[in-house]
C-alpha cells in the first residue's frame, strides 16, 4: 500500500485556505459582536495627566469606553515572572501613569463597527507631559539617564553571568586576540494575519471563550483566567486557522487582556479586536534587537582557544505576559553558542534592558544572535590570518568522532553531521567555481580606469556558515535552559465509520500539522490519509501543554506521539479482529484500512466494522474488554535532536549604489528522515526570506529617543518574491542516535542560518575595500558607507 | 487630530489644505487605530461640468478620487479626511488620448494604459521608460496619470517626467474656467500643486517628441516596485551631423520636496559631444546642487551620491538612444 510518510502529499489545509474557506478570527462573526480599537500613545514616554473620553461615548454607535483606570476592577494587573533576580514591574493592560512606548494604549472603545470606533478613538483627548526617552541600549543603560519605571532603580531588567572552562587561561596562552561590538538590528515577525481575538464572557455560568490567534492554547487560558479572576477551567481558548506567526503570537498582548476586561464588563457581548496593520508594524512585538561585544582569542591554525562574550538584549518596554523571553534568549545564547565548534573555554554575561520600543517578543530562532556573532568571528579570524572561512570552520567543528559529547553548558550533543554537510556542500553549491569567477572579477576590476560608468568587474561574494539548532534538542537540553517540558501528549479515537480521530497539543499556524501528522498516522494505522483528521487548537480538547507549536519541537514530539498513538489504536483493532476471527493478534495488519489475518485475504474486515463493532455491539469483543476504541500516547524524544545547516549565499554588490544582489541560496541539511518534503523544504525557505529580509531591507527603526519610524509596510520592507533568489536544499544522508522517530524540526533553521551567511558573504564581497560588517543591517547606504565612497551619516 | 511637525505639512495648511498628508505623517505612529476611513459622502459625476459643480460647491471638503492608489491608503489610515469625495472615474471625457504631433493625454487615462500602447510609447519614449517604475502592475491597472501628477509625491516618476517633458497641465474650475499651468510652475511643494481645490486637472499636454532625441530614466528603489530612493530621467537631442548635443535635460526624483530639474548641470552638456568624462562632470554639478534629506531607507550623503551615480547611467541612456 501506498506510504505517505516522506512523500510530497499536498497540504490538507490548502484547498479550504486557497478558496477562502479559512477560518481566521476575522471570518467570524457571532450576533451581538462589538469592535474594540484603541487610542494610543504618539510619545514614546510621557507622563499621562488626564483621559477625557466624554465626547467618545457621546458618540453613535459607541458601546463603552474603558480607561486604565475603569478598566481596573474587570481586569487585574499584568504580572509578568521569570527567573529569579528578573525585575517584573507590574502594569495595567491599558496605560495609567505613564506611556512607555510609542503605540502604548491608553483606552479602548467598543462600538457597533470598527469604523464607528475609530471615530470615537479620535474624539478621546488625552493630556500628555513628555518625557526624555529611551531609544538605544547606551541610553538605557546611562546611569544619569532617564527610567522608565519609577519604581525600579535602573533599566537593566535582568543580568546573568556563566563561565565554562578556563578562559582566562585559554586567552593567556593563545596567539591571537580580537575584540569587536557586533550589532543585531530590531525586527519584527510580520505574520500575514495580524493579531486579534474575539472574547466572550456568559456570566449565567460564569464562562469565558477566547478565540485568538496565538501559538497554543493552555497558556493563555492560565493568563486569561489569573487577570479575570476566573478559575482557568472556566476559561476555553479556541484557535481557529491562524495565519503566521513567528513567535509574535507566543504570548498575549496587553491588547488582548484589555478586550478580555472589557468582555467581562459588557457580559454577554463578545468583542472583536482586529489589529492593523501599524498596530502591528508599532506594538504588535518586535525582536531581535541585541549588542554583543566579543573577545576572541585563537591560535595561528585559527583554532578558537576561548571566547568572552557580553551581550545586551534591548527588552522594549513591557515584558510580555506569559513568559520571559528577554532573559531566555540570553539563556539560549549562552547555551548554544559553541554550536558544534570546539570552544570549551567561554564566558557569557547577558543583560537585558527596558527601552521606549514596542515589547521584544519571540521571532523564528530567538538565540541567532549566537550563530550570528560566532560566524561573524569565524570570518574574522579566517581574514586575520589570510585563511579560507571554510577551512577555519573545518578546523574548529568537533571531530567526527567525539560524538557524543556534551556542550560546556550541559546539552549533549550527538549524531553530528555538519562535516558530511561542508563536504556536499563543497560540490553541490561548487565554491570552487565561484572563488574562481570571484578571482577573475577581481582582476579585471583592478585594471579597468576606476569610477568609469559600466566598470567591468563584477562585486561577487559567497558566505559559507554552519549552525545546529535544538530541534527539540536531546533530554538534557531542557534542563540546561531551565526549561523542561513534560512528554508530548497525543490522544486519537478510532470513530464509529472507522475513521481515526488525532487529537494533538499543536496549534499549527502555517506549519501543516494536519497533512504530516496524518501521513503518519495513516502509515501507522494502515489507512488512506482522508480517514485521519488531525484536531488541534481548542483548549477543550487539546492534550494539555503549556507549549503548543514553538521551538521547532513538532516534527520530533508531536510526530512521535501520533504515531504512538496510532499504533496503539492499530494494536487494539488487532485485539478486536483476532477475537472475531479467531487469530493471534500478531497476525492481524491492517492495510487499505481493512484489517485482515496475514496470508489469508478472505479473512478480513473493514475498520468501518471493526469500529462499529467496538462501539454498538460489546457482545462481540473480547471478554471483559470496554466498548470503543480509544487511546492516548506520551512519547519522549531520545537523543540526537540537532537539526543541522550549512548555508552557502552568493551575493553580488553593485559597487556604485550599493544594492545587494542575492544570486544564489544553498542549503545542505540534516533535520533527520523527512515526512514531507514540500513542507519541510517551504519552512527552510520561508525562514530564509526573513533573514535575507533582516539583513538587507526590514528594520523596526527608532530613533534615539524612542521615536517610532517604521509603522507602514512603505517603511518596513519585507522582501518579495522579486528579492529572494530561488532556494536550492539538498538532505545529507540522516544519522539515526537513539530515536525510533528520526524527525527533527526545520521551523527556526533558515531564519538562524541566513543572516550569517548574508553578512558574511557581504563582508567577502567588499573585501577589496577592507569593509567590516558588525552591524547585521545592510542596507544600500550603509553598503557604501562600508566601502567608504559616502560619509556615515547617522 | 493627527498634526505633523513636517515643515511642508506646516505649509500645507496655512495655505488651508485640511489634513493633506505627508509620508512624514504616515511615519508618525497611529495616535489611534485606524483601518477605516472617517464617515465622507460620495459623488461619481459622469460628466466634467458635474464634477466642477461638485467641487465649486463644497471647496476644499471635497477631494476628487481618481484611480485611489494614493487616496484610499491616506483615508484608511485617517491621515486625510475629506468630507466628501468626488470620483471622477466615470467621466468618459477625462480618459481619452489625442496624438497629433503633440501629445494630449486625459487625467483619468490609466498608467497601464500607456504602458500597454505601443504608439504612445513611441511617440513619447520617456513615458514609455518611466512608467514601468511606478508601483507594481495591479498600482499601474488602477492608477491615473492625472492621479499621479496632482499627488505631486516628489518621489514619483511622472512628476518628474512632466517637468523633463515640459508638459503643461490643463485645469478647469466651474468659475474660472480652463487655464493652462507649465510643469515647471505646477510643482509647488511636497504634495502641494499650483492646482486649486475646486480645480481639476484635466488633461496633459506633452510636446511633440523631436527627432534625434533619447529618453532615459533610472532609478534605485530599496525592492523592486517600491517608491524609489533616488530616480532620474534625462532627455538629449543630438545634433544629427556633428553629434553635438543641442538640448539637454535631467531631472530627479526623491531628492526634495518637488522633482527638480538640473538645470545648471544640463546646459554643460549642450554644444558638446556627449563623452563619458563630460557626462561625469555633469553628474558632480548636478549631485553639489542637491540637498536632499535622509530618512530609514537612505542617508542624504547616499542620496546625493545616487543622484550622480543615476545621472551618468540615465544621461548614458539618452545618448545611446538619440543616436
Ligand atoms: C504600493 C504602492 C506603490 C506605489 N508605488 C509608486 C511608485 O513607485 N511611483 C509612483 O509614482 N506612484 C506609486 N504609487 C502611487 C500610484 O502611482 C498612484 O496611482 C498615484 O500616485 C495616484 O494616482 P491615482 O489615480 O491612484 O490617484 P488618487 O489616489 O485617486 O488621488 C491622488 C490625489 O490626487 C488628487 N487627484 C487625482 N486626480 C485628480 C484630478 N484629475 N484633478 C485634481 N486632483 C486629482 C486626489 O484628490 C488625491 O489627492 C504607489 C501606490 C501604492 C499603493
Amino acid at each position: 500500500m501506498q506510504r505517505f510518510t516522506g512523500t510530497r502529499v499536498t497540504r490538507v489545509e490548502d484547498p479550504r485556505i486557497l478558496t477562502g474557506g479559512g477560518n481566521y478570527i476575522d471570518d467570524r462573526n457571532p450576533p451581538g459582536l462589538g469592535h474594540a480599537a484603541f487610542v494610543r500613545s504618539p510619545f514614546a514616554h510621557a507622563r499621562v495627566h488626564s483621559i477625557d473620553t466624554t465626547a467618545a461615548r457621546a458618540h453613535p454607535g459607541v458601546i463603552a469606553v474603558f480607561t486604565g483606570a475603569e478598566l481596573g476592577p474587570h481586569i487585574a494587573p499584568i504580572v509578568t515572572q521569570g527567573p529569579p533576580g528578573m525585575s517584573c514591574p507590574r502594569f495595567t493592560c491599558l496605560a495609567t501613569d505613564k506611556v512607555r512606548m510609542v503605540g502604548d494604549p491608553v483606552a479602548l472603545v467598543i462600538a457597533e463597527s470598527r469604523a464607528v470606533a475609530e471615530d470615537a478613538c479620535e474624539l478621546v483627548e488625552v493630556e500628555y507631559e513628555e518625557l526624555a526617552g529611551i531609544g538605544s541600549i547606551e541610553r538605557a543603560l546611562a546611569p544619569d539617564g532617564p527610567r522608565i519605571w519609577d519604581d525600579l532603580d535602573s533599566n537593566v531588567l535582568y543580568e546573568e553571568a556563566a563561565t565554562y572552562g578556563d578562559p582566562d587561561a585559554a586567552f593567556a596562552a593563545a596567539a591571537h586576540t580580537i575584540n569587536e561590538t557586533f550589532v543585531q538590528h530590531r525586527i519584527t515577525n510580520c505574520p500575514m494575519e495580524t493579531r486579534g481575538v474575539i472574547a466572550t464572557y456568559e456570566p449565567g455560568r460564569n464562562h469565558f471563550t477566547y478565540m485568538g490567534t496565538l501559538q497554543g492554547t493552555q497558556m493563555a487560558r492560565f493568563v486569561i483566567s489569573t487577570a479575570l479572576s476566573l478559575p482557568a477551567t472556566n476559561v476555553d481558548v479556541v484557535l481557529g486557522d491562524v495565519g503566521g506567526s513567528f513567535g509574535q503570537k507566543s504570548s498575549i498582548g496587553h491588547e488582548e487582556l484589555a478586550v478580555c476586561g472589557a468582555a467581562k464588563a459588557l457580559a454577554g457581548r463578545p468583542i472583536k479586536w482586529i489589529e492593523d496593520r501599524t498596530e502591528n508594524l508599532s506594538v504588535g512585538g518586535q525582536a531581535r534587537e541585541e549588542t554583543v561585544t566579543a573577545q576572541v582569542a585563537f591560535d595561528a591554525d585559527g583554532r578558537i582557544r576561548g571566547l568572552r562574550l557580553d551581550m545586551v538584549l534591548a527588552g522594549g518596554a513591557y515584558p510580555i505576559a506569559s513568559a520571559p523571553i528577554t532573559t531566555l534568549v540570553g539563556t539560549l545564547a549562552r547555551v548554544l553558542v559553541p554550536g558544534a565548534y570546539d570552544i570549551a573555554d567561554y564566558s557569557f554575561r547577558h543583560r537585558a534592558v527596558f527601552t521606549n520600543k514596542a515589547p521584544y517578543v519571540a521571532y523564528r530562532g530567538p538565540w541567532a544572535i549566537e550563530t550570528w556573532v560566532r560566524e561573524r568571528v569565524l570570518d574574522r579570524i579566517a581574514r586575520e590570518l589570510g585563511l579560507d572561512p571554510v577551512e577555519v570552520r573545518r578546523r574548529n567543528l568537533l571531530a567526527a568522532d567525539a560524538f557524543p559529547c556534551k556542550l560546556p553548558a550541559g546539552p549533549t550533543l550527538a549524531g553530528i553531521t555538519l562535516r558530511a554537510a561542508l563536504d556536499k556542500a563543497e560540490r553541490v553549491a561548487d565554491w570552487a567555481g565561484f572563488r574562481a569567477e570571484q578571482a577573475s572579477e577581481r582582476a579585471r576590476r583592478a585594471v579597468a580606469q576606476p569610477g568609469q560608468p559600466g566598470q567591468p568587474g563584477r562585486v561577487l561574494g559567497l558566505g559559507v556558515v554552519s549552525f545546529i539548532e535544538p530541534a527539540p534538542g536531546p533530554p538534557d537540553y531542557g534542563p540546561s535552559i531551565g526549561f523542561t517540558l513534560p512528554p508530548e501528549r497525543a490522544t486519537a479515537r478510532l470513530e464509529v465509520d472507522g475513521t481515526l480521530s488525532v487529537y494533538t497539543s499543536q496549534a499549527p499556524h502555517g506549519q501543516g500539522h494536519e497533512t504530516t501528522l496524518a501521513q503518519l498516522a495513516a502509515d501507522e494505522l494502515g489507512v488512506s490519509m482522508s480517514a485521519v483528521r488531525v484536531i488541534h487548537s481548542d483548549s477543550r480538547t487539546a492534550p494539555f501543554s503549556m507549549m503548543g507549536t514553538g521551538g521547532s519541537r513538532s516534527a520530533t514530539v508531536a510526530s512521535g506521539s501520533v504515531i504512538g498513538v496510532a499504533r496503539a489504536v492499530r494494536d487494539q483493532v488487532a485485539e478486536i479482529v483476532a477475537h472475531m476471527l479467531e487469530a493471534n493478534p500478531t497476525d492481524i495488519e491492517v492495510v487499505d484500512g481493512v484489517a485482515r489475518v496475514k496470508g489469508s485475504p478472505d479473512k478480513a474486515m473493514p475498520l468501518a466494522q471493526v469500529a462499529m463493532t467496538a462501539w454498538l455491539a460489546p457482545q462481540y469483543l473480547p471478554p471483559g474488554r470496554n466498548p470503543g476504541i480509544e487511546a492516548t500516547f506520551d512519547f519522549r524524544a531520545g537523543d540526537g535532536g540537532w537539526t543541522q545547516s550549512v548555508h552557502s549565499c552568493f551575493v553580488e554588490v553593485d559597487p556604485e549604489t550599493g544594492v545587494v544582489k542575492v544570486l544564489r541560496y544553498v542549503v545542505v541539511e540534516d533535520c533527520g528522515d523527512v515526512i514531507n518534503p514540500a513542507i519541510v523544504e517551504g519552512q527552510i525557505r520561508g525562514g530564509i526570506a526573513q533573514g535575507i529580509g533582516e539583513v538587507l531591507y526590514e528594520h523596526s527603526a527608532y530613533d534615539d529617543d524612542g521615536t517610532f519610524k517604521a509603522g507602514t509596510f512603505m517603511d518596513y520592507l519585507i522582501p518579495s518574491s522579486m528579492e529572494i533568489p530561488s532556494i536550492e536544499i539538498h538532505h545529507v544522508d540522516a544519522t539515526v542516535v537513539t530515536q525510533e522517530v528520526n524527525f527533527r524540526g526545520v521551523g527556526e533553521g533558515g531564519a538562524i542560518g541566513a543572516p550569517a551567511a548574508v553578512c558574511s558573504a557581504v563582508e567577502d564581497a567588499l573585501s577589496p575595500w577592507n569593509a567590516k560588517v558588525v552591524e547585521q543591517y545592510l542596507p544600500p547606504s550603509r553598503v557604501l558607507e562600508l566601502m567608504g565612497v559616502i560619509p556615515v551619516e547617522r | 487630530m493627527l498634526s505633523c511637525a513636517d515643515d511642508n505639512c506646516k505649509r500645507l495648511r496655512r495655505r488651508g489644505v485640511r489634513e493633506l498628508s505627508c509620508r512624514a505623517q504616515l511615519r508618525r505612529a497611529c495616535k489611534a487605530a485606524a483601518m477605516k476611513p472617517p464617515p465622507f459622502a460620495y459623488d461619481a459625476p459622469e460628466t466634467i461640468d458635474e464634477a466642477l459643480g461638485l467641487l465649486d460647491e463644497h471647496g476644499d471638503e471635497a477631494k476628487v478620487l481618481a484611480g485611489g492608489q494614493s487616496l484610499i491608503p491616506l483615508l484608511s489610515m485617517r491621515l486625510a479626511r475629506p468630507a466628501r469625495l468626488v470620483d471622477i472615474a466615470r467621466i468618459a471625457e477625462l480618459g481619452q488620448i489625442f496624438l497629433n504631433g503633440s501629445t494630449r493625454i486625459g487625467a483619468t487615462v490609466r498608467q497601464c494604459a500607456v504602458e500597454r500602447s505601443a504608439e504612445l510609447r513611441t511617440a513619447n519614449p520617456l513615458l514609455g521608460k518611466a512608467i514601468p517604475f511606478i508601483g507594481h502592475g495591479p498600482i499601474r491597472n488602477r492608477g491615473t496619470i492625472g492621479g499621479s501628477v496632482a499627488h505631486a509625491d516628489p518621489a514619483a516618476e511622472l512628476p518628474a517626467v512632466m517637468l523633463l517633458l515640459e508638459a503643461e497641465m490643463v485645469l478647469r474650475s466651474a468659475s474660472g474656467g480652463e487655464r493652462t499651468v507649465p510643469a515647471a510652475e505646477f510643482f509647488e511643494g511636497f504634495l502641494t500643486t499650483a492646482a486649486q481645490p475646486q480645480e481639476l486637472l484635466v488633461e496633459l499636454r506633452l510636446p511633440a517628441w523631436l527627432p534625434g532625441t533619447g529618453a532615459g530614466f533610472q532609478e534605485i528603489a530599496r525592492r523592486h516596485g517600491d517608491f524609489a530612493i533616488v530616480g532620474a530621467g534625462a532627455v538629449v537631442q543630438l545634433d544629427p551631423g556633428t553629434g553635438l548635443v543641442t538640448d539637454s535635460r535631467l531631472a530627479f526624483t526623491g531628492v526634495a520636496g518637488t522633482p527638480v530639474r538640473a538645470t545648471e548641470a544640463e546646459r554643460m552638456l549642450v554644444g558638446h559631444e556627449p563623452t563619458i568624462a563630460a557626462i561625469a562632470e555633469m553628474a558632480a554639478v548636478a549631485r553639489a546642487g542637491l540637498e536632499p534629506s535622509g530618512d530609514v531607507h537612505a542617508s542624504a550623503a547616499y542620496r546625493r551620491h545616487i543622484a550622480g551615480v543615476l545621472t551618468e547611467r540615465v544621461v548614458k541612456e539618452a545618448v545611446d538612444a538619440a543616436r
